[in-house]
């Protein structure tokens, strides 16, 4: 089930009502409540893919219980790998199997060979990698002893499939949102407005800002061959806002969603493009995934307490594994190892840990915003061949852009009021309209927002990016 | 909880207002804009009164110059082709919206594979004639079949999502350039059109559109309308049984067929073609020509058939 449909409309109030007519002491009650609509909410995309869902919570389910069980520090750490083995292997099946297969059958047919590789022809399952890293991490956690293990089921499974952030994230740590499912949660006006003045932000977002920019980057991407570099160059500017749209769109409703139930999800995103230097802009991008792939991935390669080389060695490889993480696709990997290798450059320049201030902040935040941008590129391209057209078409092909001068007029509209809010949190602006003192002033902005949606936004239900990932 | 409740009354009842003050000013708008459909949607639904009208989607838009065909006919034509009217039901629901204020003598109605063929968006383009929901009931049913029904019942702001910001673009820059009651060039393209390539025969049919195909010659009948059933040029190699569909809704319906693309007109004259699609407007005036020429023996094997 999407957010922006009419479905997910009239789902979440059914929920809203029958979990507060719950009583509140009812915690299990009501986390079982939730747990069936979470999966009602999953089931709706593709019901047979519940039960890798299923098995997926099992089976971390299971590993931690065994990890808290032994004393033997060899049985805690077979299960903590039979977890991790089993989990990656289903991701590995339903996501990355074919692109190897094809790669090896490429490889096998340049040496001479031909042989084909079946292909597995099943749909990869939404939302896969989210849910799957976030039941691996709690194994992680367990193991490490920095969580506590979970006995009852049901509470751990409604942790791995709570529907808010299920499919998209934000990726949340089990100390953080395990706790939660045993508080009671008491319907609260302020939690409810500050819930729904998320959830119509992140409509906006995605419906009026990343599906406008959408339609114009989805028919240059998708057709490279009959565009120049003027639209290439466009189109290359338009993406990184459909895609911090549509993300960080997602994310807002996801904990504005959370919210009005009266759970607390940790933030995904922090205004990425005022970073002044790739560093900052991974502390501010989704940023759920990176501490799971700095203690995950990173630290567990040596992180930064090893030489030099190695440093950069663990930090490449983090952000190469975060690429194929998005999609399996050589653009993808490509995208993670160019922020690797920006990363490594600053690092070794010392920029990540300056300061900047008046001129020089404005130089190494547009410098960002271009690689940034340009990195973007590999990620959106349908494949390697494609984003290398794009990239020589903006130096070499370079002509007046497609013409679609309402899409212009559209997201020029969008961007402004983005630009004006984001500005407004950034510098600190003391202009308050969705959180005014004023209850009439704060009413206004709901209506005049979801007027401006109704009106501006695309509403045919277009999915998200990152359910692909 | 009282709170709460006031909140979410009040933002449902300012909604609604909003909503119905912003339906009005966009409905303004719609009406006052130079942008491409708008203009021509208001002649289609306040002032048309031609003998022929032509219906179609783009390829009508930017291939019958009315003033040719109007020439050499002796009639008054008028080129109803829509951009985005992508196939049979947006055309069902322009007849009727023709048909609210005015009953031309001839209706011809140009035709893609689109008209029959099984497409999961069959439906999408509808929203550009949201603005006239309300007008005529025959219209509305497309929009019920569409699923589009309820959502333009219960926000008229939501009427004019799909063409918003043209329309407003529209107050300030006109996009009426070359307008011949109707007909405007399509803009000539940097890009010349390839090699042609051939297209499969289409096997999946949709018969909802089949039978709205029907349901059309139906009530031109009824109005007393003669129907043509046309297809234009492309650069786009077909199989002599590619529109066998249309041909045999035609002979059932006794409507005249005229085919120009399975005969491959101007397939050796790429330089007509702004792109596989669409003529340019050289290609659209040689064609005007060919194409009224045969309008009118078409009309005139008719009469005598009456």
């Amino acid at each position: 089930m999407l957010f922006n449909s009419i479905a997910f409309l009239l789902f979440f109030p059914i929920v809203c009502v029958l979990y507060f007519c719950i009583p509140a002491n009812h915690t299990r009650l009501r986390n079982l409540m939730l747990l069936i609509a979470s999966y009602y909410f999953y089931m709706n995309w593709e019901p047979a893919y519940a039960l890798l869902l299923l098995t997926s919570t099992i089976v971390t389910y299971l590993a931690a219980l065994g990890i808290d069980r032994y004393d033997d520090v060899k049985k805690k750490k077979a299960c903590l790998v039979s977890s991790i083995v089993l989990n990656l292997a289903i991701l590995f099946l339903f996501k990355y199997y074919n692109f190897l297969g094809s790669n090896i059958e490429t490889l096998l047919q340049a040496c001479g060979a031909d042989i084909s590789v079946p292909e597995f022809g099943l749909l990869l399952p939404v939302g896969i990698s989210f849910y799957t890293f976030q039941a691996l991490g709690y194994s992680i956690d367990v193991y490490r002893g920095t969580t506590k293990v979970e006995h009852d089921f049901a509470t751990y499974a409604l942790f791995v499939s709570f529907f808010p952030q299920l499919v998209a994230g934000p990726i949340e740590r089990s100390n953080n949102l395990l706790p939660q499912f045993k508080t009671k949660h008491t319907l609260d006006y302020d939690t409810v407005m500050s819930g729904a003045r998320l959830m119509v932000w992140g409509f906006f977002m995605k419906l009026v800002m990343a599906d406008r920019c959408g339609l114009f980057v989805d028919i240059i991407f998708n057709n490279v061959e009959h565009h120049n570099g003027g639209s290439f160059l466009v189109a290359s500017l338009l993406f990184p806002f459909q895609i911090y749209g549509d993300f960080a769109g997602y994310s807002l409703i996801a904990i504005g969603v959370a919210r009005i139930l009266g759970f607390r999800l940790m933030d995904n995103f922090n205004r990425p493009y005022f970073a002044c230097s790739v560093g900052e802009f991974w502390h501010r991008w989704h940023i759920s995934l990176s501490p799971w792939f700095t203690d995950y991935v990173y630290i567990p390669l040596g992180g930064n307490r090893v030489s030099r080389v190695r440093n950069y060695f663990n930090l490449f490889t983090t952000f190469a594994v975060s690429g194929i993480w998005h999609g399996a696709n050589w653009t993808f990997v490509f995208w993670g190892m160019i922020h690797g290798a920006l990363l490594c450059v600053e690092k070794a320049l010392g920029i990540g840990k300056k300061k900047f201030t008046g001129f020089s902040k404005f130089v190494h935040w547009l410098l960002t915003f271009i690689m940034v941008c340009f990195a973007w590129i590999l990620f959106r391209a349908n494949n390697l061949s494609d984003a290398i057209t794009i990239i020589t078409g903006i130096f070499t092909n370079m002509g007046m852009p497609a013409s679609e001068y309402a899409t212009y007029m559209s997201v020029a509209m969008a961007l402004s009021v983005l630009l004006f809010k984001e500005m407004k949190d950034e510098f600190g602006w003391n202009i308050h309209i969705s959180e005014s003192r004023y209850w009439l002033v704060r009413h206004l902005y709901l209506i005049i927002m979801t007027a401006y949606i109704l009106l501006f936004g695309v509403l045919d239900g277009g999915q998200f990016i990152y359910f692909q990932f | 909880m009282k709170k709460l409740l006031l909140s979410i009354l009040f933002f449902i009842g300012g909604l609604f207002v909003v909503d119905r003050l912003g339906g009005m000013v966009m409905q303004w708008i719609n009406v006052n804009t130079h942008d491409v459909l708008g203009p021509k949607f208001k002649y289609i639904h306040d002032e048309i009164h031609e003998d022929v009208v032509m219906l179609g989607a783009s390829r009508c838009h930017h291939h019958y110059v009315s003033s040719i065909i109007s020439d050499s006919l002796g009639m008054s034509v008028y080129n109803c082709g829509l951009q985005g009217s992508e196939n049979i039901y947006s055309h069902y629901v322009t007849l009727n919206l023709i048909l609210e204020r005015h009953t031309p003598k001839v209706v011809c109605l140009e035709l893609m594979p689109s008209d029959f063929d099984v497409n999961e968006d069959s439906f999408a383009k509808l929203c550009y004639f949201a603005p006239y929901f309300g007008y005529s009931e025959r219209a509305d049913s497309v929009f019920q079949l569409g699923g589009l029904y309820w959502k333009y019942k219960i926000s008229h702001l939501y009427r004019y999502n799909a063409k918003a910001t043209s329309n407003i673009a529209g107050l300030i820059v006109s996009r009426q350039k070359g307008d011949d009651h109707g007909y405007i060039p399509a803009k000539e393209s940097s890009i010349s059109v390839g090699e042609i390539v051939e297209a499969p025969d289409i096997t999946d049919i949709d018969e909802q559109k089949i039978h709205y195909l029907h349901l059309f010659a139906k009530l031109c009948r009824e109005n007393g309308i003669r129907l043509v059933f046309t297809v234009s040029p492309k650069y786009i190699a077909v199989g002599p049984s590619f529109y066998d569909v249309l041909r045999n809704v035609a002979h059932e319906e006794n409507v005249p067929f005229l085919d120009y693309h399975t005969s491959g007109l101007f397939q050796d004259r790429p330089d007509l073609f702004r792109d596989d699609k669409h003529l340019v407007d050289k290609g659209a005036r040689l064609y005007s020509s060919v194409f009224a020429h045969d309008l009118k023996k078409a009309l005139r094997v008719g009469e005598r058939n009456n």
